[in-house]
């Protein structure tokens, strides 16, 4: 019977379908006219690109897999020498984007790097550079975006660990079950969903990565589409390869939000949940635990760090030569606008489909929250030909001066495609907080006699308040990081710490990179720290 | 328009996600300060009803009219904020971020501009025994005291109409009655017209000046408790209240009627029946009297125990159950499987026939 089509409604409706424009670009682009490049790559490239992909794809999620359940699981179950450290320090290796990991990888190992520095320091003159692993190529970028990305699984999997009822390990000690046993029969089945909730997202982050393969010279479906763009100058090749790209993701997309709503199963259940008592490791068992969780954290972050912060000691010249403060200033800049714009986006977005309760909406919003699933680089791409197409049809028919360079290479254009990307993590940051508010308590709230708009003011914003501090640092993180989209639409001469590590390793000159990553991890790591808790999800308890 | 009834409900469908659940309702309240008790099993859209009241669903036909105002009809919908209604949700409805004190304050502030406050916070405070909880947070608080706190919420509205549903439903039975007491209590002291949705018959009976069943998507029966519960008006609200049994005889007189297991029965018809005619007589606890002197035996299949009383089912020879009461100081106790003698002429003050 309620059928409220009224502001908001119409707000969220907007709002939701701006959010769609790059994949509505890429389906209808589907149908246009390629360039010869197409036939080209198609007899050629393709075919690896895809086979790198998959390669890709596979050894991370192996990877991921083995290094976050098993951290997870002992930081959850065991007390052992820094657990309760480690616990919260494996989330910084977040702060380590898969590129900057790269850099510090290739500088280490490279003949005459860091590592032939360390053993000549030690071990005198000699020709160490033969004995010196080299991890280039494949196996540079599965380690770097493994090290990078592991969190995630690290992160969901402990969380449902943590909420795994008490009743469910004391019915496997009951069974007589060895510690083993209860782990691979009991208690990783129960976390499965979250486990596979957390390598959906590794997966998706896999493919849609730029950085580390680019500079690892992989050819990846990602790197392709945007090679097609800048230096073939193919739109639509590009749109064409990102829609085979999107087919794929959007299949890990569903299964992601299957698995996370059977995931919700573990979260609170209101007097269920009995906090665990931790075993107590001793003797080698503790040893062992320690040296695996301390060997990750020292992988994952101490190691790019140290790196980084290595060769800033070492090449004190190219901290001066960087405008640091201009590079603090754009990066701010960027982060609060998009942070502010999104937020309050999502907020009026969520409030409207709360008010309307109206299924097209819902549908419409369900779609635009896909956004995160998409690579940077196509939504970056199909911008621009959304905007290219624009102009053409429809703003020079109407004899109107060209609207290219107010969206392309302009703060407002960056913002717009910042803000398609990240609008899944606001909205639904939002959404999880207004879940926790009944809809009896605005239907209470309109019977004390408050409009719509003083219940939003006066009862959600206030209530949200938290959440959206920690979802205003998460978008704050995200974008620090974020590189293909800064690099595509960024203004002339607006540079960032991302892009300019980015373009200082593309020309080879690592070391000058060093600087704007150190600040880089230093800041994201600091953004990490404040808002871990939440992270972790310990504030459920 | 003007109305002498306070509140009326005229040929109102009541929906659901587009479903209708309950149709064609209509009943009044004449007096300001009437407490109105809706029943009826879970599900069947008594919540529904108080929400559309609330102006929180939109009717497409008939209307609601409070104080002489139209409220709901298929053209006018005053919006929930502006009807002055209160509804007490059966969850937890408080808010969640204030503390009990700060969410009772605010219903407090729409009754700032009245100039004959009734009750302050003190009085709700202490009428519902919350004053413990009053600095704490609603997820700090039992299902319970969290219901009472919602309560203290709308009643210090002073609304014109108060709607409550399942408002005890949560409250521990020991303190259950006492509640029903000071809630019965302040009501009427405050002249709060009020309708209670509630599945829980004897709080009905016990608070309500009026109480509608509401059965098979329709209002049933709407009457005073009394009537609802000694004259029903049909088979549904017979077995929905389930204090009784339906035993098929024959009316043989003006005043009597003649069944095959307990002979003849007198008493006092509530409607007329012509002699000969077969019916289903309502034979509720009470009708019966135990008397181990009498020729009617029975045999006893179960024995309730309920404190103050026991319930005895008993078997006739066509193998009719029939539930009879007795005190709980009855001395003579029967077991299962003895003969339990019945009181005989048997006579039932008023006959209630279908």
């Amino acid at each position: 019977m309620s059928k409220n089509l009224n502001v908001w409604f119409f707000l969220s409706l907007i709002i939701s379908l701006f959010v769609l424009i790059p994949i509505i670009t890429v389906f209808s682009s589907f149908f246009d006219d390629t360039s010869n490049y197409y036939v080209i790559l198609k007899e050629t490239f393709l075919i690896e690109y895809i086979i790198n992909s998959s390669i890709l794809l596979f050894f991370v999620l192996l990877l991921t897999f083995l290094l976050g359940t098993g951290t997870a699981y002992l930081v959850s179950f065991y007390n052992f020498p820094l657990s309760n450290f480690f616990k919260w320090a494996l989330i910084l290796s977040f702060a380590v984007p898969p590129y900057i990991y790269a850099y510090s990888l290739t500088a280490f190992f490279e003949n005459y790097g860091t590592a032939y520095t360390i053993l000549k320091s030690l071990f005198g003159d000699n020709n160490y550079n033969q004995n010196i692993p080299k991890f280039d190529g494949m196996f540079g970028a599965i380690l770097s975006i493994t090290f990078s990305l592991y969190a995630y699984v690290y992160i969901l999997a402990r969380a449902s660990f943590l909420y795994q009822s008490q009743n469910l390990i004391e019915l496997g000690k009951n069974l007589g079950f060895s510690k083993f046993k209860s782990f691979y029969k009991i208690i990783l089945p129960a976390a499965r969903p979250a486990i596979v909730a957390g390598l959906s997202l590794v997966a998706m982050e896999t493919l849609a990565e730029f950085g580390a393969v680019d500079f690892f010279s992989i050819n990846t479906l990602t790197t392709g589409i945007y090679n097609s763009w800048i230096a073939f100058d193919d739109l639509a090749f590009a749109n064409r390869i990102s829609f085979f790209l999107l087919i794929f993701i959007f299949a890990l997309f569903i299964i992601e939000n299957f698995s996370r709503k059977n995931a919700k199963y573990h979260f609170n259940n209101r007097g269920g949940f009995k906090q665990k008592e931790k075993f107590k490791l001793s003797g080698s068992n503790s040893f062992f635990a320690f040296i695996f969780c301390f060997f990750v954290f020292f992988m994952s972050f101490l190691f790019p760090l140290s790196q980084m912060l290595y060769w800033t000691i070492k090449f004190p010249e190219n901290f001066f030569d960087l405008q640091i403060f201009d590079l603090l200033m754009n990066t701010l800049y960027l982060v609060v606008l998009s942070s502010f714009i999104l937020i309050i986006f999502s907020l009026v977005s969520n409030y409207g489909n709360r008010v309307s309760n109206n299924k097209i909406l819902n549908i419409f919003s369900t779609l635009s929250i896909s956004g995160y699933a998409i690579p940077g680089v196509i939504l970056a791409i199909a911008f621009i030909s959304f905007i290219a197409w624009f102009d053409e049809s429809i703003v020079k028919s109407l004899g109107l001066y060209s609207i290219k360079k107010i969206f392309i290479g302009s703060i407002l254009g960056l913002v717009m495609v910042y803000f398609i990307r990240f609008y899944s993590l606001a909205f639904n940051g939002i959404k999880s907080g207004y879940e926790k508010i009944n809809i009896s308590v605005d239907e209470s709230s309109y019977l004390l006699g408050y409009s719509k708009r003083k219940t939003f003011m006066n009862i959600h914003v206030p209530f949200l308040r938290n959440s959206l501090l920690f979802i205003a640092i998460l978008i704050s993180l995200e974008i620090i990081r974020e590189l293909p989209i800064t690099l595509i639409l960024r203004p002339f001469n607006f540079e960032t710490f991302a892009t300019t590590a980015y373009i200082s390793a593309s020309e080879d000159l690592l070391e000058a990179a060093a600087v704007p990553s150190l600040f880089l991890i230093l800041i994201a790591a600091s953004f990490i720290i404040i808002t871990s808790k939440y992270i972790l999800r310990d504030n459920d308890k | 328009m003007t109305n002498k009834n306070f509140f009326e409900i005229e040929n109102v469908d009541f929906y659901v996600g587009g479903k209708a659940k309950v149709k064609d309702v209509s009943f009044k309240i004449e007096n300001e300060g009437d407490i109105i008790c809706l029943l009826g099993p879970s599900g069947i859209g008594k919540t529904t009803i108080l929400r559309t009241i609330a102006g929180l669903e939109k009717i497409d036909n008939g209307s609601i009219t409070l104080n002489g105002r139209i409220i709901s009809s298929n053209k006018i919908n005053i919006e929930p904020e502006d009807r002055n209604i209160s509804l007490a949700f059966q969850d937890n409805s408080l808010f969640p971020h204030y503390t009990v004190e700060k969410n009772i304050l605010l219903g407090a502030e729409r009754n700032k501009e009245k100039k004959d406050k009734k009750i302050s916070l003190k009085q709700i405070v202490d009428l519902l025994d919350i004053f413990h909880i009053l600095n704490k947070y609603p997820h700090q608080i039992s299902a319970g005291e969290a219901q009472r706190a919602s309560l203290a919420r709308s009643l210090i509205t002073q609304p014109d109409l108060l709607l409550l549903d399942e408002p005890l439903s949560n409250v521990d039975q020991s303190f259950k009655e006492e509640i029903q007491v000071r809630l019965k209590k302040i009501l009427n002291q405050l002249k709060i017209t009020t309708i209670i949705v509630t599945h829980d018959s004897y709080e009905a009976f016990y608070l309500g000046t009026k109480c509608g069943i509401i059965l098979d998507q329709q209002l049933k029966q709407f009457d005073d408790p009394y009537k609802v519960y000694h004259f029903p008006n049909s088979v549904e609200v017979v077995n929905f209240l389930n204090r009784g049994i339906l035993i098929p005889a024959k009316v043989t007189g003006k005043n009597t009627l003649e069944n095959w297991d307990l002979g003849t029965i007198e008493g006092n018809f509530i409607k007329e029946y012509p002699t000969g005619s077969n019916v289903q007589l309502l034979l509720q606890p009470e009708d019966l009297e135990h008397d181990d002197t009498s020729n009617l035996k029975l045999e006893v299949v179960d024995r309730k125990f309920r404190g103050t009383n026991f319930i005895y089912t008993l078997k006739t020879p066509s193998n009719t159950l029939i539930p009879v009461f007795v005190h709980s100081h009855h001395i003579h106790q029967h077991e299962v499987d003895e003969k339990f003698g019945i009181k005989r002429p048997i006579h039932i003050d008023h006959i209630v026939c279908f």
